[in-house]
């Protein structure tokens, strides 16, 4: 299987008044598509800063990011706007719903910035991601309405809707209780499986992570083993 | 609606109308502010179009491409013209033979202006009497919108458009019973919404008898006098050199219709020069303000930008996000000052014609359609408010790093 994404001596310096911050030095990675690994690491390791890279956030001071051999930050803002769409789900470590939209809306968003996609589908397919998520009773509901936890689980429907080739997750189950962090890391495994997503996951838990196939370590912004 | 149809509504308008609906106490005030600005300038462009337009109007239908009045009277002249307000000034009539004789003139008619005062007998209050020639008119006789059958008799009268009397009614004026045989359109020129024309013979010998009733002011003697010539060129002619030509007699003044536009114009200009000034300093003052208050509403929602960019939309999406919202918000604000606009106007037409008649201005106010696009111009001016002042926050906006704005925002 080839790899789907590679990544080639990449660097990140932070400017922080005046002082250069290596987040990244020199990391090199390659991983297959259908991949589910997990990357772990203290505060301030780089872990988040490399996923925000990849993803296409967050420029590099320096190395390639090869997604499907195309090197995404040679692109133009349209087409890295587009990979970000159609090829990413991102499932962030804060809460990031709009607050004036209802959560099936909130899930639904990435596709206004898609030309295209049949509305209904689109809205069909959301109501049943928010249904594997156990959130079909709250399809209407606005966030402010939802605890921390179902926030969470809103955004991480919404990381699927555009049926993305790559998962980036930050700390994807900060908020939730033990069964339903369960649950959501089955979602993860069956998508996994069954769609041949890629996950990357960043997280604190070695727990968590041990579910992953494969676990890499981040120190001082480069892979520590 | 079902939820379904709710969710459909999805889009980057919703998003951006949403957005407005967090803050409804800052979108209110905006949308006051704006339509503040938004009603000062339809009034303002409303009471301008009218004039100018009742001005154009009426002199079109005027017929005359030049007057030619005594020296010195030229602005009693403008002010009977556009208002109807009664003058008297007179020249001898013999200048009339040598205006028809000078080339490129086609036609030549005298007018007479006599004034009755309050308190002559059964005229309530001044009028405006004009002795004019049925032989020679060619500005009265062309506007009559009603009169009576037969031709015109010695003894007869035509009114005004805003004259109250009506076809038939019987005015009396220096002891002479005068037949209202017909009625002119409205113009908008005052001259000829408020007088009442007479025949130029009927005219002299009025003033004649004025001089034997007893209680009244007499008029003039004016036999063989004229107050105006109007002047009808040849297609053609040269309005210059038969202005210049006229105008060797120094006891005369030549005017055009477009001497009496300009001279309106910049009465208009200096009546509204305040209004025109406050709305100028309104445009500014609330771009900078729509400017600094949507460069706080989006650094307080960097995170959420952030998180868009990161969703897939680009830096023009983001820009068009912010647009969007800008546009909404002084839209609705140019929308409802048009309508607080049309609601004042109303209300206070009658002061307003009233104080713009006592100015010398013409008014009739504007067709339905005129007004439609005036209303559209201001509400285009309130949103070209709106996208001038979030032009640069929408564009700071759109280049927010996705990550940087996520991470540093709120």
């Amino acid at each position: 299987m080839g790899n789907l994404i590679v990544i080639k001596d990449l660097w990140k310096v932070y400017d922080v008044g005046g002082q250069k911050i290596e987040a990244l030095r020199s990391v090199n990675l390659e991983i297959e598509k259908g991949s589910f690994i997990s990357i772990v690491g203290h505060s301030g390791s780089g872990k988040t800063t490399l996923l925000s890279i990849i993803g296409g956030l967050t420029e590099p001071t320096k190395g390639t990011v090869y997604i499907d051999n195309t090197d995404i930050w040679k692109l133009n803002d349209s087409n890295l706007s587009t990979v970000r769409n159609e090829r990413f789900g991102f499932i962030f470590q804060f809460a990031s719903l709009i607050p004036t939209l209802r959560t099936i809306d909130n899930v639904v968003l990435p596709v206004i910035f898609k030309k295209k996609g049949n509305r209904k589908e689109i809205y069909d397919y959301a109501e049943e991601i928010l249904s594997a998520m156990g959130m079909s009773d709250k399809m209407n509901s606005f966030p402010s309405e939802l605890s921390g936890g179902q926030q969470r689980r809103v955004a991480i429907a919404r990381a699927f809707i555009n049926k993305p080739s790559i998962i980036i997750a930050d700390e994807p189950t900060g908020d939730l209780d033990a069964e339903t962090e369960s649950e959501v890391m089955d979602f993860f495994s069956d998508a996994n499986e069954k769609d041949q997503i890629t996950f990357l996951l960043v997280t604190h838990s070695l727990e968590l992570a041990a579910m992953t196939d494969k676990i890499y370590k981040m120190k001082d912004g480069v892979f520590s083993e | 609606m079902t939820d379904k149809q709710i969710s459909d509504k999805l889009s980057l308008i919703y998003l951006a109308s949403q957005n407005l609906m967090r803050r409804t106490f800052r979108t209110s005030a905006l949308v006051l502010a704006i339509a503040i600005v938004s009603g000062a300038i339809f009034s303002t462009s409303t009471l301008m179009w009218g004039v100018n337009s009742s001005l154009k109007k009426g002199l079109s239908k005027f017929g005359a491409d030049l007057l030619v009045v005594p020296k010195g009277s030229m602005i009693s002249m403008k002010s009977a013209l556009l208002t109807g307000e009664p003058s008297v000034f007179y020249m001898n009539r013999g200048l009339m033979q040598t205006i028809s004789s000078v080339k490129g003139v086609r036609k030549v008619s005298p007018q007479l202006f006599l004034t009755s005062v309050e308190g002559d007998c059964c005229v309530i209050g001044n009028a405006f009497i004009i002795g004019f020639d049925p032989q020679s008119d060619f500005t009265v006789m062309p506007w009559l919108e009603d009169k009576l059958e037969g031709p015109l008799q010695i003894d007869d009268a035509i009114i005004g458009g805003l004259n109250t009397y009506n076809v038939g009614d019987k005015v009396f004026f220096y002891g002479q019973t005068l037949r209202v045989y017909g009625k002119l359109g409205r113009t908008g020129i005052g001259l000829y919404d408020n007088a009442i024309f007479i025949n130029i013979e009927k005219a002299y010998s009025m003033a004649e008898e004025s001089q034997n009733i007893k209680g009244v002011v007499p008029l003039k003697l004016v036999r063989g006098e004229i107050s105006a010539a109007l002047i009808q060129l040849e297609v053609g002619a040269k309005l210059p050199y038969i202005s210049f030509t006229i105008s060797k007699d120094p006891g005369v003044k030549v005017i055009t219709a477009g001497n009496i536009i300009t001279s309106v114009r910049q009465n208009l200009v200096t009546l509204f020069s305040s209004t025109i000034i406050l709305s100028g300093v309104l445009i500014i003052a609330n771009t900078l303000m729509i400017g600094a208050i949507f460069s706080t509403i989006i650094n307080e929602r960097k995170r959420e930008l952030g998180l868009l960019r990161a969703l897939g939309a680009r830096k023009a999406s983001i820009f068009r996000l912010i647009l969007y919202e800008a546009t909404l918000l002084t839209g609705l604000g140019g929308f409802l000052g048009v309508v607080f606009g049309i609601a004042i106007m109303r209300i206070y037409q009658r002061t307003i014609i009233f104080n713009l008649k006592a100015l010398n201005m013409p008014y009739i106010w504007p067709s339905v359609d005129s007004i439609v696009f005036i209303a559209l111009g201001s509400i285009c001016v309130a949103i070209l408010v709106g996208i001038a002042g979030t032009f640069y926050p929408a564009l700071k906006g759109s280049k927010l790093h996705p990550y940087d704005a996520i991470r540093t925002g709120e």
